[in-house]
């Protein structure tokens, strides 16, 4: 028994001293080698086709930064609505398996369709702008997390499953105790997936119609073919991203840190 | 041997249970004709081979498997059909302590108090109360995989405690561990159920297990049938290591003997 106790204690200890956060030294290091490579890259090539970092750095003091945060609320939005909807859904397909046996081939079917696809059909079908937005995003994200949560609660260990039973715990006690917090790392994967889905295909739809946001800057840009301005927006749109998967990453280090 | 009945007096009467092969449908019969009864606060371990079906009895006893034939009561109700009724007084320790990752030890000891609607400061305080008895005050705020096999399984053994279950139940919960381990937490068990008044079924395939509860044992033979209903404590020490042999012959011959078996009603 004393052996147990201090392995275990040594095990406590060692997890509690582990550092909290790690420099990212490797990324910085290959995102600088690659910011300079682009640098001299752009003093050989035309500036409309490379352009330097000066040029780019000009133009993104020049953006609508107002726009960004406009396609962010989009995403977000969207994205909630989305994971309500998919989890809602997931669960009465895991409640009832005449649901699922229905339901599956149709979100398989929607997840078929191309995002452009999409896209044409919220053009056709809606007329404001904002619903047409928040109509393409949900309807490729919102399958998206129907089929990780789903996977994930049919996958929940029978062994756990058994044990819980064994105590006669109501239908939702096995949902609250057990199912839902087995399902919630593939729900935090699920959530950097769509995030970046959401992040490219709202530029996408905000190509079509909108007069704000990323996706209508982008248009713009490429309508004055100023070149520098695109990738200021790209720029942007790759530390929107980065910052967003880093902010879920260290939610889902806090939320599972139960995991070895 | 008969005893005293209780609500945790088990009854079992010409139990059968037969599987179907997926694909082929090929009947398997796992459990064949059981009957015996274990009186309350009696101390039983099932004995067998690998496939003999004793996983399977736990699992009727449990309720989460209905018998094919015959009938499983436990105190006068069958754990499969009136279910709900053993709320809060059953409770199984299995082969892998089966913790929920996500909590720690002391979440996953008060775990059932939780499913019980007991208060919150219930739950800790008896949640803690069990750890402490089984020597992991310390560690209540370690989740699992930061615990030991043997602490873990402890963990285990408290979240079934707690709720001072009529029945307690393991199923090979002690295989896995070294030989050291298995031993201090099976007198743990036996002590505290002991204690407690627990009646309490030990499912396992070590014969050494079996006979150190010190109880009765139910020697099960393929396919799930009595082979022999031995209470050791009538046997004097100086002659268990016969009878170790008895039984292992048993094992082997998958056969009974009348000297071990008494007839069905004088068991009841």
């Amino acid at each position: 028994m004393k052996k147990d106790e201090a392995i275990a204690s040594e095990t406590v200890e060692a997890l509690e001293a582990r550092t909290p956060f790690r420099f990212p030294r490797e990324m910085l290091v290959g995102l600088l080698g690659l910011a300079a490579a682009w640098q001299i890259l752009s003093l050989f090539v035309p500036p409309f086709i490379v352009p330097g970092w000066e040029r780019i750095g000009k133009s993104l003091l020049t953006l609508p930064l107002d726009f960004v945060l406009i396609t962010l609320a989009r995403v977000a939005v969207a994205l909630v609505v989305s994971f309500a909807l998919g989890l809602g859904l997931a669960m009465m397909m895991y409640a009832s398996t005449a649901a699922e046996r229905y339901g599956r081939p149709l979100v398989r079917l929607l997840m078929a369709v191309p995002v452009v696809c999409w896209i044409l059909f919220a053009v056709l079908w809606f007329k404001w702008v904002e619903f047409r937005i928040a109509f393409v995003l949900v309807v490729v994200c919102a399958p998206v997390f129907l089929v990780d949560i789903l996977d994930a609660m049919r996958g929940v260990s029978r062994d756990l499953r058994d044990m819980l039973r064994s105590f006669r715990p109501t239908r939702a006690q096995v949902f609250t105790k057990l199912v839902l917090p087995a399902t919630l790392p593939a729900m935090l994967t699920s959530w950097k997936i769509n995030l970046s889905l959401a992040i490219r295909v709202v530029t996408i739809a905000e190509l079509v119609g909108a007069v704000t946001g990323i996706g209508y800057g982008l248009v713009v840009a490429q309508e004055l073919f100023s070149v520098a301005e695109v990738f200021a927006w790209t720029l942007i749109l790759v530390v929107l991203l980065f910052a967003a998967e880093a902010v879920l990453t260290r939610v889902e280090e806090r939320l599972l840190r139960w995991r070895v | 041997m008969a005893g005293v009945k209780g609500p945790g007096t088990i009854e079992v009467t010409g139990l059968r249970k037969v599987f179907h092969q997926t694909g082929t449908g090929e009947p398997v019969v796992a459990l064949d004709r059981l009957d015996f009864t274990v009186a309350q606060g009696d101390m039983v371990a099932i004995v067998g081979q690998t496939g003999c079906g004793k996983s399977t009895f736990l699992n009727i006893l449990i309720g989460l498997d209905r018998p094919t034939e015959g009938r499983v009561t436990v105190g006068g109700r069958t754990p499969y059909d009136d279910f709900d009724d053993f709320r809060g007084s059953l409770a199984a320790v299995f082969q892998q302590d089966r913790l929920l990752p996500w909590r720690t030890a002391i979440d996953n000891v008060r775990l059932p108090l939780e499913l019980l609607g007991h208060q919150p400061d219930e739950q800790l305080l008896r949640a803690r109360a069990w750890l402490e008895r089984l020597g992991l005050a310390r560690f209540e705020r370690a989740y699992p995989h930061e615990l030991s096999g043997g602490m873990r399984q402890r963990v285990a053994l408290a979240r079934a405690f707690v709720i001072e279950p009529t029945l307690l139940l393991a199923d090979e919960a002690f295989g896995h561990l070294d030989e050291v381990t298995a031993a201090a937490l099976r007198q743990t068990f036996v002590e505290l159920a002991k204690t407690e008044g627990n009646t309490a079924i030990l499912v396992t395939h070590q014969l050494e297990e079996a006979i150190d509860m010190g109880g009765r044992v139910l020697v099960f033979g393929r396919p799930g049938r009595l082979l022999a209903d031995i209470d050791v404590r009538a046997w004097p020490a100086t002659t268990v290591a016969g009878l170790r042999a008895e039984i292992q012959r048993m094992l082997q011959d998958n056969t009974g003997d009348a000297r071990f078996t008494p007839p069905a009603k004088e068991r009841a």
